[in-house]
C-alpha cells in the first residue's frame, strides 16, 4: 500500500493509454492534474484562456495527436462550443472534469456532483459525447484508459467525470494490483477509396487520418458537412452524417457500458449512485445489510450516453434511492425527469460529502 | 510539374470580393513556392473567408468564428513538421472576436501564416462594424462610433510574430504571400479587401478609409514542440512494508488544525504514511482557503483496519488544534466523544477535559502541529514513534521532522491514561 491520490493514477493511467500532449488552464481543483502532467505528459502547454486550451486541443487531434486537459466547471462553461467543434469534427480528445461547489464560481474547494446535465445537454441538438465517472482508485485507473480507448475507437471527445474529493483525497492503496495499460493503437485504418474524412464503415465510425497525411486529402469540419468534410447544408448526405454522429456511440454503447452492481437476492429496493457518493453508498449497504433489509447497490460508470444495460437493471426495482452531491438530484432527472414518482426518491446535499448515516435514514422506514 | 492548388476558377464569393483576388494570390504563391497540395493545411474560419475550403486542392479544417489561430497553432505544433505549412484565414469579424488566439500564435511565434481578408465589417450577417472597421470608414456608413479600430499587424508585432504586414494593392498580394510563407514562424498579412454587398466596392475608394500599408518583422526562431521522454509518475511495485503495530481496533479519524505555513497538510500526510507502516488503511484530506497563503489550514487523516470507503469524518476522534485559526474552524466538529489535544495558548473553559501542552513554545511555529499530533498519538498507543520517524525519513524536511518527532513524546500534559 502506499498514499496516492486520484489525479495521480489518472494522468499516469492516460499517459500509458497514449495520450501524449496536455494543455492546461489552472483552475482548482483540478490542478494537480496540471502539476502532474507538467512532468509526465511527452509534451505539456499552458493554454492562456479554456477556448484557447480546446482550440489547440482540437489542432492536436487533428493532426493525429492525443490530447487531454483537465478543468472544472467554469473552464468547461468556456469549453462548450468548441466541445461541440470537436464532436462535431469527430476528434479523439479526454476532458478531465472535476466538480466543484456551484453556481458560478462557487467554492473552488468544495467538491460537488452538479454538471451532469451540463454536458448531457452540452451539444447543441442533444447529442451526446461519452462521460465516465470513476467512483474509486481502480476506476480512475480503469476508466482513464477505457476513455483514452472510446476516445480513439469512437472518434469522440470523452469526459471523465470527477469530483475534488476524488482527485484530491489521498488514500492508502495497492497499486500492484491494477491491470497493466497496453497503449491505444489507432488501428491502421481500412479506407475505401477516394477517402473521404467522414465516410463510416459498418460500425458508424470514419476511419481517422490526420491532416497533413501524405496519400489522402483530409478535410475536417465543424459547420454541417458532407462525406467529404465540405459543408453542405441540408442535404440528405449532410443530415445522415449528422445523424451518424448520434447513432455511432448508441450503436456501440455495449463496447463502454461500465458499472458495478452489487445485487442482494429477493431485494425489492436499490441504492443508484455514481463518483464521490459512490463511497457513502458502499458503506450504507454494508448498513443497512447488518440491519437485515434487503437492498441492492448499482454504481454508474458510463453516466452518458445512458446504456441500456443501466435502464434494464432499474427496471427490476421498484423502490430506488438515488445518492448524488446536489440539490435537485441530476441523475434522477436524467434517467427520470422532473415528473414525481413515489418510489424513485433522493438523498441529496450540497456543501459536504453525503454521509453513510444519511442514506441509511431513508431505509428507515 | 507543380500539382494546381486551386481546384476551380469559381470563387464562392459574391463577385467583385476582394477575398478571391486574395485567395487566388495565395494558391499561387504556394504553387510557385514549390508546395503540394497536401504539404499545406488551410485553417479556415467563420465568415466569408472560410468558404475557401472547397476551392482548394489541399487538406482543409473548416472551425469556430474567431478560432483557426488557435486551432491552427494546435494543428502546427501537433504536426511539428516543418515540411508541412498551415495557413489559416479569417476575416476582420474573427480577428475580433479571437484576438486572443492571434496574439498567442505571435507571442509564440508558431510556425504558421495567419491571413487576416479585412473588409472593414461583418459580411454574413449584413454589414455591421467590427473591431477593424476604421473611424474614417464608420463615418462613410454613417455610423455614429469614432472607436479607432485596432491595429492588428502592430499588436502581432508586439506580441512577437516574426513577420507582421498590412497590404492594399492586388498587385503586391502575391508577393507578400510568398514571403511570409518562406519565413519560419509566425507571419501575419492583413489584407484590405473589397465588399460589394455592404461595404467599399472600389479600390480607389478603399485606399481613402483604410490605415496605411506597413511592414514589420523581428528574428526570432519559431516555436517547436519538443516531445520528451518521461518516468511514471509512480512505480506499481507491491506493499510497503508494515513492521509497526498499532493498538487501533477499527477506525480512528483526526482532525488536524492549524494555520496556514504551519505544516498542517505535511504532518496529516505524514500520519497516514505511519499509519499505513502500521498496516493500516488510510485516507487524508485537506480543507484550507483558496488563498493557501493565509487562514486556517485543517486536515483529516482516518486510519482503519478495513478498506475505507467513504473518506468523511461525521464524528473526529480526536481533533489536534494549534492555533486560534485552526480551532475557530475545527470547534464545530467537536462532538460529545471527541479527545482534544489544543496548544496551552487555547486553554479554553468549555472544554475541561482537553489535553494541552506547549507545542508552539516547544516545536516552534512550523513543528506545533506535528509536536501536538504526534506525542497524543505515541502517548495513546495509537502509532509506534518508529513509525512516525520511519515515514518522516523520505520527507524533504525529514530531520527537522524527526527531531520534532524525537522531543515531542511527553509533551502532551493532561491526565494520565
Amino acid at each position: 500500500m502506499q498514499l496516492i491520490d486520484g489525479s495521480k493514477i489518472i494522468t499516469e493511467a492516460c499517459v500509458r493509454a497514449g495520450a501524449d500532449v496536455y494543455v492546461g488552464y489552472p483552475i482548482t481543483p483540478s490542478n494537480w492534474f496540471y502539476a502532474y502532467a507538467q512532468k509526465r505528459f511527452p509534451l505539456f502547454l499552458a493554454g492562456p484562456d479554456e477556448i484557447s486550451v480546446l482550440q489547440w486541443m482540437a489542432g492536436f487531434s487533428a493532426a493525429g495527436r492525443l490530447p487531454v486537459t483537465a478543468t472544472s466547471f467554469p473552464g468547461l462553461a468556456l469549453m462548450v462550443e468548441s466541445l461541440n467543434m470537436a464532436h462535431m469534427m469527430e476528434l479523439p480528445m479526454l476532458i478531465i472534469v472535476t466538480q466543484r461547489l456551484g453556481p458560478s464560481t462557487g467554492s473552488a474547494t468544495t467538491g460537488a456532483q452538479g454538471d451532469l446535465l451540463l454536458l448531457r445537454g452540452a451539444i447543441s441538438g442533444g447529442y451526446q459525447i461519452p462521460v465516465f465517472c470513476p467512483s474509486s482508485f481502480e476506476d480512475c485507473w480503469n476508466l482513464a484508459y477505457e476513455a483514452v480507448k472510446t476516445a480513439v475507437n469512437y472518434r469522440t471527445p470523452v469526459v471523465l467525470l470527477t469530483s475534488k474529493e476524488m482527485v484530491m483525497t489521498y488514500r492508502s492503496f495497492d497499486l500492484s494490483g491494477l491491470p497493466e495499460i497496453k497503449k491505444v493503437e489507432n488501428a491502421e485504418p481500412e479506407v475505401a477509396l477516394p477517402y473521404q474524412s467522414y465516410r463510416a464503415g459498418a460500425d458508424g465510425v470514419p476511419p481517422f487520418i490526420p491532416l497533413g497525411d501524405e496519400s489522402y486529402q483530409v478535410r475536417l469540419n465543424a459547420s454541417t458537412h458532407g462525406r467529404a468534410g465540405l459543408i453542405q447544408k441540408e442535404s440528405p448526405e449532410a443530415m445522415a452524417n449528422t445523424r451518424r454522429l448520434q447513432d455511432k456511440l448508441e450503436g456501440n454503447i455495449s463496447e463502454f457500458t461500465f458499472f458495478e452492481l452489487d445485487e442482494e437476492d429477493g431485494a425489492g429496493q436499490l441504492i443508484v449512485s455514481y463518483g464521490i457518493s459512490a463511497d457513502a453508498a458502499r458503506d450504507a449497504l454494508a448498513g443497512l445489510r447488518r440491519q437485515g433489509k434487503k437492498v441492492s447497490l448499482l454504481i454508474i460508470k458510463t453516466l452518458l450516453p445512458v446504456p441500456p444495460a443501466i435502464l434494464s437493471i432499474l427496471e427490476r426495482y421498484e423502490k430506488q434511492v438515488f445518492v448524488e452531491e446536489n440539490l435537485p438530484g441530476l441523475l434522477r432527472e436524467l434517467i427520470y425527469g422532473q415528473a414525481r414518482r413515489a418510489h424513485i426518491r433522493s438523498v441529496n446535499k450540497i456543501g459536504s460529502m453525503i454521509a453513510p448515516s444519511e442514506i441509511i435514514k431513508e431505509f428507515a422506514v | 510539374m507543380t500539382q494546381p492548388i486551386l481546384v476551380t476558377k469559381d470563387m464562392p464569393f459574391c463577385p467583385g470580393c476582394g477575398h478571391g483576388v486574395a485567395v487566388k494570390n495565395l494558391a499561387k504563391a504556394l504553387e510557385e513556392a514549390g508546395f503540394r497540395p497536401l504539404d499545406v493545411i488551410i485553417v479556415s474560419d467563420i465568415g466569408c473567408a472560410g468558404l475557401v475550403d472547397p476551392i482548394l486542392a489541399t487538406h482543409t479544417i473548416h472551425g469556430l468564428h474567431g478560432r483557426a489561430p488557435a486551432l491552427a497553432l494546435g494543428v502546427s505544433l501537433g504536426l511539428s513538421n516543418p515540411g508541412k505549412k498551415v495557413v489559416a484565414i479569417q476575416g476582420d469579424g474573427g480577428a475580433t472576436i479571437g484576438l486572443q488566439h492571434l496574439l498567442e500564435a505571435a507571442r509564440r511565434n508558431v510556425d504558421m501564416v495567419l491571413i487576416v481578408l479585412n473588409n472593414l465589417l461583418y459580411g454574413m450577417t449584413g454589414g455591421q462594424m467590427s473591431g477593424l472597421s476604421t473611424q474614417a470608414f464608420k463615418a462613410e456608413k454613417h455610423v455614429d462610433d469614432d472607436t479607432p479600430p485596432f491595429d492588428i499587424v502592430r499588436l502581432a508585432h508586439e506580441a512577437g510574430a516574426a513577420g507582421s504586414a498590412r497590404i492594399s494593392a492586388p498587385g503586391e498580394f502575391k508577393a507578400y504571400f510568398q514571403e511570409a510563407l518562406a519565413t519560419p514562424g509566425f507571419s501575419l498579412i492583413e489584407v484590405a479587401c473589397l465588399c460589394p454587398s455592404h461595404g467599399v466596392k472600389k479600390l480607389k475608394e478603399l485606399a481613402e478609409v483604410i490605415p496605411g500599408d506597413l511592414k514589420l518583422s523581428r528574428q526570432r526562431p519559431p516555436a517547436r514542440a519538443s516531445y520528451r521522454d518521461t518516468g511514471p509518475l509512480f512505480e506499481k511495485g507491491g506493499p510497503l512494508p508494515a513492521p509497526y503495530s498499532s493498538c487501533i481496533r477499527e477506525r480512528l479519524g483526526i482532525v488536524i488544525a492549524g494555520s496556514a505555513g504551519g505544516g498542517v497538510q505535511s504532518v496529516a500526510r505524514l500520519v497516514a504514511n505511519a499509519g499505513i507502516r502500521s498496516g493500516l488503511h488510510a485516507t487524508m484530506k485537506g480543507e484550507y482557503p483558496i488563498t493557501v497563503g493565509t487562514g486556517f489550514s485543517l486536515a483529516e487523516v482516518i486510519l482503519s483496519r478495513n478498506r475505507i470507503h467513504y473518506t468523511g469524518l461525521e464524528a473526529p476522534d480526536v481533533i489536534v488544534a494549534v492555533t486560534e485559526d485552526g480551532m475557530a474552524k475545527a470547534r464545530s466538529r467537536v462532538k460529545p466523544n471527541t479527545a482534544l489535544v489544543l496548544d496551552s495558548a487555547l486553554r479554553d473553559a468549555a472544554f475541561p477535559d482537553a489535553l494541552y501542552g506547549n507545542f508552539h513554545k516547544e516545536a516552534g511555529k512550523q513543528g506545533a502541529a506535528l509536536a501536538a499530533a504526534a506525542s497524543w498519538l505515541i502517548r495513546e498507543g495509537l502509532l509506534e514513534r518508529e513509525a512516525l520517524l520511519e515515514a518522516a525519513r523520505g520527507h524533504q524536511h525529514g530531520e527537522a521532522l524527526m527531531e520534532v518527532i524525537e522531543k515531542a513524546a511527553g509533551m502532551v500534559r493532561g491526565l494520565p491514561v
